[in-house]
């Protein structure tokens, strides 16, 4: 019996000759860690200090990166409370525990953490990598292992170790190809409108196909990404040559990328046709009502953001670029476009993309998370957002009373255009 | 050993959100809710007086998908500090699940919960036997308990003191 891509990686990692679905394996950590400086999550100073510990499983492992806030302001100017300070603090904290210079960075080198991962080559195809925020599976994208182990994060720092239940796979095989204008992004929203917010929990979400063939693999991250949201441990793909070329001209460090067999099993298996997929809209408040466009159309927006992990990528500011091109944005609407990293921004830069985006009336933002999760540029009071980013709960990007809702970048850059929720296919 | 909880049963539906229905981000972003008082907004989202309402030890009874859209462990520390002893879900979303071991809020995995167990139920629970006694209907569940590596972390309380403990046992 042939094994699954993620019964490959897990098999590796915990030095065993094959694992099986329900199975529990403890893995030793070989990837860069990355601990967010500025974000919510476990404080390390104050736990390591509660809990006695002086050290870390492997201090050289260890990257601090401030993504979630990055410069934003704080609401309020406590100084001993704000994001710089929470940064400084974690800084002195790594440099105290042996953390070397050069894995301590600052605003400039950064951007949102599961960028970075794929931009660093610290999440490689093959391996199991780790991350305290939910996104972590983005990396799904290039073939990688990436679990969120939100709570387990200091513990693993400290020990190096960790657990994990090898899940079951559905495969979605999606045929066909897509029509221009439609993302990677409409595809996993479609295939949540088709499997509901609980459509795969605790299992693997393989996608495949000749749609993710030729999906880019900025398309593939975003999927990933996302497919915390039918309840999955994680999305993956496959890796291909340009995952592979994308890793060997970033990183020296030796990498085994793992694909599953032809005669994997899996536990379901559902064909889509991407030739019929439209652009896809969710409709607030819940994160799983799915809609094509065609019945969204026409709905006015005074917000528009691309950027999170779940979008900023090359592919993305380059589309946001082409629909816009001689035209304006909206007078209506404030749009944020928030490239994921540094190195996107850069590239964005010398491609003309950000060009393009700023003749016509965009905000670009420092790299980061940006609007998602509701510090930079919040939603007031009864605003409507479109946004290619992560979710749409009342209160996640900003005001509770005001209205987000999810689409492609495509999409997102035609509404900003109009003004209302506009199918970008008429742009393109 | 322990893992034993008795209490009054609160049912709840499908399809939690962490944010949206266990405690209120905005709240959370905003610095009005800390680590510290995270028991005091627990699912007020659903029920603005649960917090008041929950006595020490009492379960939760939960649908589908318990615990969905992100992974923010404030959701599981919310519950447990609210003073929830133990929740009993028919599937968990897999960060919740996690979480859950990790702070140390002990969950279990029951398909047809709800089907068994009426709100204000007086439940008897063992995690290590894999029972679960509805004194108010005279039932007993089984359910196969969690690996012992998993009831270890539950014991110790959170999974850092279950490091400190196999640290002094130079097992680490």
């Amino acid at each position: 019996m042939g094994k699954t891509i993620v019964e490959k990686i897990l098999a590796k990692a915990s030095g065993k000759k094959e694992v099986s679905p329900g199975e529990y394996v403890e893995v030793r950590i070989k990837t860069y860690i990355q601990v967010s400086s500025d974000g919510g999550g476990t404080p390390m100073p104050e736990t390591f200090v509660k809990f006695g510990w002086d050290k870390l499983w492997d201090p050289s492992k260890v990257v601090i990166v401030p993504d979630h806030c990055g410069s934003y302001t704080p609401l309020s100017y406590d100084a001993t409370n704000n994001n710089r300070e929470n940064h400084r603090r974690n800084s002195e904290w790594a440099r105290n525990m042996g953390v070397p210079e050069e894995n301590i960075l600052d605003l400039g080198r950064v951007g949102n953490c599961h960028h970075m991962g794929i931009e660093e080559g610290w999440a490689l195809p093959g391996s199991v990598y780790v991350h305290a925020d939910t996104h972590s599976m983005t990396v799904g994208g290039v073939g990688c292992f990436g679990p969120c182990v939100t709570a387990s994060m200091a513990a693993l720092l400290r020990t190096g170790l960790t657990w994990f239940r090898v899940p079951e796979s559905i495969k979605f095989n999606i045929t066909g190809k897509l029509q221009d204008g439609v993302m990677g992004r409409d595809v996993y929203e479609y295939i949540l409108g088709q499997i509901g917010p609980a459509g795969a929990i605790y299992q693997v979400m393989e996608y495949t196909g000749p749609v993710m063939d030729e999906m880019s693999m900025d398309g593939r991250l975003s999927m990933c990404c996302l497919s915390i949201f039918t309840g999955a441990k994680l999305g993956i793909v496959n890796p291909d040559q340009k995952i592979i070329d994308w890793f060997k001209a970033r990183t020296n460090v030796p990498f085994e990328p793992q694909v599953s067999d032809l005669d994997a099993r899996y536990i379901k298996t559902y064909n889509y046709d991407g030739a019929k997929i439209e652009p896809q809209v969710v409709v607030p408040p819940l994160r799983h009502t799915v809609q094509n466009i065609s019945a969204v159309e026409g709905i006015k927006v005074t917000n528009a953001f691309i950027g999170s992990c779940a979008s900023g990528r090359d592919e993305d500011m380059r589309i946001a670029a082409r629909i816009l091109k001689g035209h304006k944005v909206h007078p209506g609407v404030m749009f944020n476009i928030t490239p994921g990293s540094s190195a996107a921004m850069m590239r964005s830069a010398q491609e003309g993309v950000i060009a393009t985006l700023l003749e016509a009336g965009c905000f670009i933002c420092a790299p980061g998370c940006g609007m998602c999760p509701g510090y930079y540029t919040p939603l007031t009071k009864n605003e409507v957002c479109i946004t290619s980013s992560t979710t749409n709960y009342p209160g996640r990007m900003g005001d509770e009373t005001a209205q987000v809702y999810l689409g492609s970048p495509a999409t997102v850059a035609a509404s900003a255009l109009e003004g209302k929720i506009t199918d970008p296919r008429k742009y393109l | 050993m322990a893992l034993k909880f008795k209490g009054k049963a609160w049912i709840f539906g499908d399809n939690l959100d962490v944010d949206k229905d266990i405690i209120p981000f905005r709240k959370m972003n905003l610095g009005l809710i800390t680590f510290d008082n995270l028991g005091d907004w627990c699912m007020t989202n659903v029920d603005p007086d649960f917090p008041r309402k929950v006595k020490k030890g009492d379960i939760m009874v939960v649908g589908k998908n318990m615990g969905c859209g992100h992974s923010h462990q404030q959701a599981n520390k919310a519950i447990k500090q609210c003073g929830i002893s133990c929740v009993i879900a028919e599937s968990f979303d897999r960060n919740f699940f996690r979480n859950s071991i990790d702070i140390g809020l002990p969950i279990i995995e029951y398909p047809d919960i709800r089907k068994m167990v009426k709100e204000g139920d007086h439940l008897e629970l063992d995690l290590h036997r894999g029972q679960i006694k509805n004194i108010s209907t005279a039932k007993t569940l089984n359910f196969t308990p969690l690996p012992d590596f998993l009831l270890d972390i539950l014991e110790a309380g959170d999974v850092e003191s279950h490091v400190n403990k196999l640290i002094a046992e130079g097992k680490v």
